[in-house]
């Protein structure tokens, strides 16, 4: 990649987001009458409250103004480089084997699940009557928890998608087949752990004050080994033999196969390596989010697929770069629109991507119909 | 709960209102995928959209038929807006698109920003819109029992819902028939095929797939109503599981058949209930606690919808050689 061909990869993700921004802008004047009169109905829930009138105007004094923004963007790069975590896996997926991976947010949802699963005291198995604890510390668990969402992904590749290959079952096939995967799975998290919150620490963690920025120290820590983790995908697939490898069955797997690559392990590790990120990425979400449940994935599902869109279908730079733009749009999103609405924010911006450039903002200009 | 209660319970899923609304949505779903091989993954947007319109609109006092008209507009204005970016690409861009486009209409529905309009995630009440459509029965206003069954004559789920509901899907299976034996659904067939060969002959491919993107989406649109008059509009019962659920219940019976939507619809919330009362009775509650019956059947739906992608594409009543998925 040369640098005029970086720099204008990040022209168009700040146009992009600079589109994304002006839209949600024109939306917020659409629906600020409605919005006022929600304004209005809090107002007056605040008053009847009394006292908490006061300390929400507080409140609003001492984040106000640039700080919001400052905040809202520092929220927006914490979350996207977590998103980027959970999406790359799914990135390097679609480019080995084409595979648009539904059951994706379910790997997620199960990392975060399974380190829930090992801290807690007081948890139990499907079918198998009353309640037991293991009681792992944090730190090991969500080491075992990430080796074992790899080993999921081994598992899943070699008993389920492999074969699928063989028989040459087609890709769309492949993809109802996922969604099938990740309505079973969701619903297996949500039978083993219930519905409710899980918390993963129950420690409360310090918060930093700097400048106008607050942070927590977990966060800060969940980000530090996200960075680190992307740093280390990055070296892997630029420098290595097996990531190059990687690169090559992405760009096209015959030819690949034809200079002596085997393709269906690099397949294999891909697979093992996409699930252990998104393991991870689930995990440092929890953390960060103070929480996950059985559809914490589920939920983010859409928001990955925005992401590696927005960066170009099987680039996984792209999930990168698209992960951020998606991150800060949500967040920044917050600023004028309610947070409910963070969501649908970041799934207009995937339909006005594929208006204006399907190929995503890293991808190459080709026919993709 | 023995066993003649069981089988009162199933069989009464063989002919409840919201099989044959599900069969209409999934008859709306086999206009994009069974014949024209579309990946629509978010047609519970389509319903939820069908509902919301009907819905605010007899709220507003517009009265049913205007109610149905403004359903079936949103329906294809949502259509146009879908099909605009994503028709020309490959079939994965429609799939996650589709998907994206029914959540946000879901996030929409349910945010607080719209609460004065959709209720947010609260809903609209049934006692709002289904008076008009309720005082057009025929049969008494009180409890009805026929056979081992016993229904309401008029109101929510009633006996007068289940004539119109299956009227409803007797229609538009015979419209699918008539249709997709037509020249104009030769053509839908022939892009499910070889996309490249209809546009070597001379045909519009973009313009065709979304007459049937529309058309599928007002019959999905038609069936949210027809699952309204039933229930209350709720967005999130309208979430992304609804549409998996068409999507096994159409491959369940039969993808780009005639009656397939209707026998896999008939099956599918048959069995779910078959599943749910035999887990109640066999298995002891400290093994399985009631809560928990609810994900044990979807767990079971989730592995039927992979066995017969992988093993049966076609469905029970499907020809294997007319349907093959391909990209």
């Amino acid at each position: 990649m040369t640098t005029i061909h970086d720099r204008r990869v990040w022209l168009r993700a700040i146009v992009v987001l600079v589109l994304a921004a002006a839209a949600i802008t024109v939306f917020s004047v659409l629906v600020a009458d409605s919005a006022q009169a929600a304004d209005v109905a809090t107002h007056a829930v605040a008053a009847d409250a009394g006292t908490d009138d006061v300390t929400t105007t507080d409140a609003t004094t001492t984040t106000g103004g640039s700080g919001r923004v400052l905040q809202a963007v520092v929220n927006g790069l914490i979350f996207g480089s977590l998103l980027a975590l959970a999406s790359v896996g799914l990135s390097l997926i679609y480019g080995t084997t084409g595979l648009s991976n539904f059951a994706h947010g379910e790997q997620v949802s199960f990392g975060a699940v399974l380190t829930y699963f090992l801290v807690a005291d007081d948890v139990s198995l499907p079918l198998i009557p009353g309640t037991f604890g293991i009681g792992i510390p944090l730190i090991p668990a969500a080491l075992l928890a990430v080796a074992i969402s790899a080993g999921t992904g081994w598992l899943q590749d070699k008993f389920l998608w492999s074969p699928l290959r063989r028989r040459r079952v087609g890709i769309v096939q492949q993809m109802i087949v996922s969604i099938g995967l990740s309505l079973a799975m969701l619903n297996m998290l949500q039978w083993w752990m219930g519905g409710g919150r899980m918390r993963l620490t129950t420690s409360i963690a310090d918060r930093l004050q700097i400048g106008p920025v607050q942070i927590s120290t977990q966060t800060l820590w969940s980000v530090l080994i996200a960075i680190l983790c992307l740093l280390g995908v990055s070296y892997f697939l630029l420098r290595t033999r097996l990531g190059r490898a990687t690169r090559a069955v992405s760009d096209n797997p015959a030819l690949a196969s034809a200079s002596g690559i085997k393709v269906e392990s690099i397949i294999r590790l891909v697979w093992i390596l996409a699930a252990g990120l998104a393991g991870l990425g689930g995990i440092l979400l929890g953390l960060y989010e103070q929480g996950t449940a059985f559809d914490a994935g589920a939920r983010l599902l859409l928001l990955m697929f925005a992401a590696v869109t927005l960066g170009g279908l099987g680039q996984p730079f792209g999930a990168l770069v698209g992960s951020l733009v998606i991150g800060l749009v949500a967040e920044l999103s917050t600023l004028w629109l309610p947070a409910d609405l963070k969501v649908a924010t970041a799934l207009v911006i995937l339909i006005g991507v594929l208006l204006v450039r399907p190929q995503g903002i890293l991808g190459r200009a080709e026919r993709v119909g | 709960m023995d066993f003649a209660d069981l089988f009162t319970d199933a069989g009464r899923e063989i002919f409840a209102p919201t099989t044959a609304a599900f069969a209409l949505a999934a008859i709306g779903l086999n206009f994009h995928f069974g014949l024209t091989g579309l990946l629509n993954m978010g047609h519970a947007g389509f319903m939820l959209v069908g509902m919301y319109g009907y819905a605010i609109t007899v709220r507003e006092g517009g009265g049913m038929v205007l109610g149905l008209i403004v359903a079936m507009l949103l329906a294809v204005v949502f259509g146009l807006i879908l099909g605009w970016p994503t028709l020309k690409l490959r079939g994965d861009y429609l799939a996650i698109v589709t998907i994206a486009a029914a959540e946000f209409v879901r996030f929409l529905g349910r945010s607080s920003v719209m609460k004065n309009i959709t209720g947010g995630s609260t809903g609209i009440r049934g006692s709002d819109y289904k008076e008009p459509f309720e005082s057009l029965s025929p049969f008494p206003s009180e409890q009805i029992t026929i056979g081992p069954f016993t229904m309401h004559g008029t109101a929510s789920t009633s006996w007068f819902l289940v004539l119109v509901g299956w009227s409803v899907v007797g229609l538009f299976a015979l419209l699918f028939w008539r249709l997709s034996n037509s020249p104009w659904g030769r053509v839908l067939k022939g892009i499910r095929e070889d996309e490249d060969a209809v546009r070597s002959l001379g045909k519009n491919v973009y313009a065709y797939k979304m007459q049937a993107l529309v058309i599928g989406g007002v019959i999905g649109a038609l069936g949210g109503v027809l699952w309204s008059f039933s229930a209350a509009v709720q967005p999130d019962s309208m979430g992304r599981p609804t549409t998996f659920w068409l999507w096994t219940l159409l491959l369940l019976g039969g993808a780009a058949t005639v009656f397939g939507p209707i026998l896999g619809s008939i099956i599918f919330w048959t069995a779910l209930v078959l599943v749910r009362s035999l887990a109640a009775m066999f298995i002891p509650e400290t093994w399985m606690a009631a809560t928990e019956r609810e994900p044990f059947s979807l767990v079971l739906v989730g592995v039927t919808l992979m066995l017969l992608v992988i093993f049966r594409p076609q469905g029970i009543l499907g020809n294997r050689r007319e349907l093959a998925i391909n990209d």
